[in-house]
């Protein structure tokens, strides 16, 4: 028996963690929008480490020149040259060592009768070429070397839809796939994959299912029309599996459920499906293979479109191929990622009032929910315990890194109809802050395996930037006065801090090039949106603007 | 006169029945669309108070800014234009109720020469209406008119403006497409739709399958042909005679020759 054991760890050993453990950390390119297809934010360059961060220092700044809505882009490098994507959608490559400019791309202007939120959260790169999303629903395709356009194509009218692209599209063996926004409109959700060489319709997967397909009877009536669930982020892949894991949004509408909800469902089952879950899909047919919901019936604006962060660990007694996933109300769940299993779940924000917890199986118990006629007070808001920047995940520690709010809502229901491409939240929801506190987010430190936070950095107003870990033992981020930051990542001891001069909303990233470790942020704020509701709650506070790059490196001789 | 459309005579009527009522009223109905259009959580808070957008009450704006505003956006914010969201009499009352926010009791609720900047939908009914339903219906996917064909300002302008409306669902049917050529690039062929060809490349749709694709070639990379086996009966495939004749109502209704 005991043999068998050692047989049977060898052969896990063998498979598994030679595929999470290598495949989730960067090295010298940062060549997804997650570092790689495990969305860890992770780099295993360490040439900058908690002994010599710091020196670390300016090496070279980029100005985009882009001033509408600011820089939130997750930049790509890839040998040595960087891809970075403003607001507005033009788009840069640049030396990544100097900031020189190679070549560049104005996409042009999007009428102003396109509705939406402007903003834009990365590229993706691959086979030769540079993709991105608009605000009137292109999916674009740059040559790679010149920046010449290769092919657009639509996805949407978004006069009609009221949906945008906002998030970085994923490169998937010769498929780019991408997710839409219009989940807080009267909308239907869903993932588009095209053809990276032709730009051709490969598939498209609805979150909300049609009638005749399996979970559409958690639909009451025709409301899964307009049931919203839009996936507004990036995926990420498990190239072994062949899965691709999205993230999926809210219901809509979002806080008045009587017309989407079955009367008498039970809450303790799916409802709404597939919104407010994680699924995974086959890459090259977008069939679902499972799904797993962790907010039925949101009445919240609960997104659960957040990233998923695939990782390998011992679980419950032998090693798992896992996956984490965060939503808005910071519960994180812990799956297996082959099947969709429940593992375990934890609840990062300090002021929560949602529900009274989870079962052993996953099961929300003591919902709190906002009913017609009455406002109730919601913790946390639907900025959500984590907006939509990213964690970061590192091998060495074991922990996740997250960026937590504290921040409620006084929701008040209504009852408007759908109208299709409309606002369709159904909701006042303004934001307050929680009574007696004096800091109102932390940078955690979290082991998904026991649920424990191992540490904690409060910060006395919001943190909305996503975080960088690095096998230096650093984990990066910044805060909307300006300050990006490197904390210890074992203890959370703050190493170094630089005021960048501007907001910080966007994903920091580490690469090298000719042998040399950068860290690049973009720098800027952003005005809308989460960004300025979080604002209104600090009226003494005026956080600056902006749209520059700054790459950071160790003075020469210093390393 | 004659050549206005529907919705001004609609709208001039309405101008004076409002001049002839309460200014409360129309400020009541603007509160409303307000509610509904600009205090939706993310964007403007309840009655102009600050929210993801600023705030509105309160601010010293007088009415013929707010009217700017309303009408032509802020650039580069989320702030749209609201002039083919909202119907005109929408629009008069929302800028009227922002405008009493800001400490002005008595705002100007009239529609006089605000004709200028409106909705391009005319007020349809009965088949016209079920015709622009189904044109550009969203369950529909790909499969729907508007993937490749704008009309009164909703779907995607990939075909060139229809100058004249078929007769009949089986004249659709049988519609010629000459504009359609057959386009060779790296030893494929595929049906296009050329936009542009010179010494800068050539800039076509590839219309094999739904969506069409704007693609660029390099000078001489692509040559096309005349002629095509595409047919404009294998996109419309999805429409059943019925609808495909009350989508030709809508047509009828929108589009003068």
């Amino acid at each position: 028996m005991r043999f068998f054991m050692v047989l049977f760890s060898t052969a896990l050993l063998s498979v598994v963690p030679a595929l999470a453990q290598d495949a989730g950390a960067t090295r010298a390119d940062w060549p997804h929008y997650g570092g790689s297809p495990y969305s860890w934010r992770y780099s295993a360059l360490d040439q900058i480490n908690t002994s010599n961060v710091k020196s670390l220092t300016p090496a070279c700044m980029f100005q985009t020149g882009d001033y509408a809505e600011n820089l939130q882009a997750t930049p790509i490098v890839v040998d040595g040259v960087m891809y970075l994507i403003t607001a507005q959608a033009h788009v840069f490559a640049l030396d990544a060592a100097t900031g020189r400019e190679i070549w560049n791309y104005r996409y042009p202007p999007v009428p102003r009768s396109i509705p939406g939120f402007i903003g834009n959260r990365g590229v993706a790169v691959g086979d030769g070429k540079v993709f991105f999303g608009t605000k009137d629903d292109y999916m674009v395709a740059l040559d790679q070397k010149t920046g010449r356009l290769a092919w657009k194509v639509n996805i949407d009218d978004a006069r009609q839809c009221g949906c945008n692209i906002t998030a970085a599209p994923m490169v998937v063996k010769d498929k780019v796939i991408v997710g839409g926004t219009g989940g807080d409109g009267a909308h239907r959700g869903y993932i588009t994959a095209f053809n990276t060489r032709t730009g051709r319709l490969a598939w498209r997967w609805y979150v909300v299912p049609a009638p005749g397909e399996k979970g559409n009877e958690t639909w009451k009536g025709d409301s899964w029309r307009f049931g919203g669930g839009s996936p507004w982020l990036t995926g990420s892949y498990d190239p072994a599996l062949n899965l691709l894991y999205w993230g999926t949004g809210n219901a809509a509408a979002d806080f008045y459920d009587t017309e989407r909800v079955v009367a008498g469902a039970d809450k303790s089952k799916d409802v709404n499906l597939y919104t407010a879950s994680v699924v995974a899909l086959d890459p090259d047919t977008g069939k679902l293979r499972w799904h797993y919901q962790e907010v039925p019936d949101d009445i919240w604006d609960y997104d659960s479109s957040y990233e998923v962060v695939l990782l390998d660990r011992q679980m419950r007694g032998r090693m798992r191929q896992a996956l984490l996933h965060m939503n808005k109300s910071g519960l994180t769940f812990v799956l297996d990622r082959a099947t969709g299993e429940y593992l375990g779940s934890f609840s990062v924000p300090e002021v929560r009032n949602w529900m009274a917890g989870v079962t052993e199986d996953g099961k929300l118990v003591g919902r709190n929910e906002p009913a017609m006629g009455k406002t109730t007070s919601i913790c946390p808001s639907a900025a959500g315990a984590k907006s939509w920047n990213s964690t970061a995940y590192s091998p060495r520690t074991g922990f996740l890194y997250v960026p937590v709010n504290e921040m409620c809502a006084d929701i008040t229901p209504n009852d408007h109809p759908a109208d299709e491409g409309k606002n369709y939240m159904n909701g006042d929801f303004p934001f307050k802050l929680p009574p007696g506190r004096t800091t109102y987010s932390h940078v955690d430190a979290w082991d998904p395996v026991t649920g424990k936070r191992a540490w904690s950095m409060p910060y006395k107003y919001v943190l909305l930037a996503s975080m960088l870990a690095t096998a230096g033992d650093l984990v990066f981020t910044g805060n909307p006065e300006g300050d990006f930051f490197a904390l210890d990542a074992t203890s959370g001891n703050k190493l170094w801090s630089y005021q960048t001069g501007a907001g910080h909303r966007g994903s920091a990233v580490s690469y090298s090039v000719n042998g040399k470790q950068y860290i690049a942020t973009p720098t800027g704020w952003h005005s809308s949106v989460v960004g300025a509701l979080a604002q209104s709650l600090f009226p003494d506070q005026d956080w600056r603007l902006g749209s520059t790059l700054v790459v950071f490196a160790l003075p020469e001789g210093s390393r | 006169m004659s050549n206005q459309p529907r919705w001004m005579a609609a709208a001039i009527a309405l101008a004076v029945s409002c001049q002839a009522q309460n200014v409360a009223n129309v400020v009541k109905q603007g509160e409303a669309v307000f509610s509904k259009t600009c205090a939706t959580g993310y964007c403007h808070g309840v009655r102009g108070g600050p929210s993801g957008a600023p705030r509105l009450a309160a601010r010293g704006f007088n009415q013929a800014y707010i009217d700017k505003v309303v009408r032509n956006g802020v650039p580069d914010t989320g702030m749209v234009s609201f002039t083919t969201r909202l119907s005109p009499p929408d629009l008069v009352a929302v800028i009227a109720y922002v405008t009493t926010l800001n400490g002005i009791a008595n705002p100007d609720v009239s529609m006089e020469g605000r004709g200028d900047a409106v909705s391009n939908r005319p007020t349809l009914t009965g088949e016209a209406a079920r015709g622009a339903r189904l044109f550009s219906e969203a369950v529909r996917s790909f499969a729907r008119c508007s993937t490749c064909h704008e009309v009164s300002g909703f779907g995607i302008p990939v075909a060139a403006p229809m100058a004249k409306v078929p007769k009949s669902a089986a004249e659709l049917k049988a519609l010629t497409t000459p504009d359609v050529k057959t386009g060779a690039i790296g030893g494929e062929t595929m049906p296009v739709l050329v936009l542009s060809q010179g010494k800068q490349g050539a800039v076509f749709y590839d219309l094999t399958s739904a969506p069409p694709v704007q693609r660029n070639a390099e000078p001489g990379a692509v040559k096309f042909t005349d002629g095509s086996n595409w047919r404009h009966s294998s996109v419309i495939g999805a429409y059943n005679d019925s609808e495909l004749a009350a989508i030709l109502d809508y047509l009828r209704a929108v589009i003068k020759p």
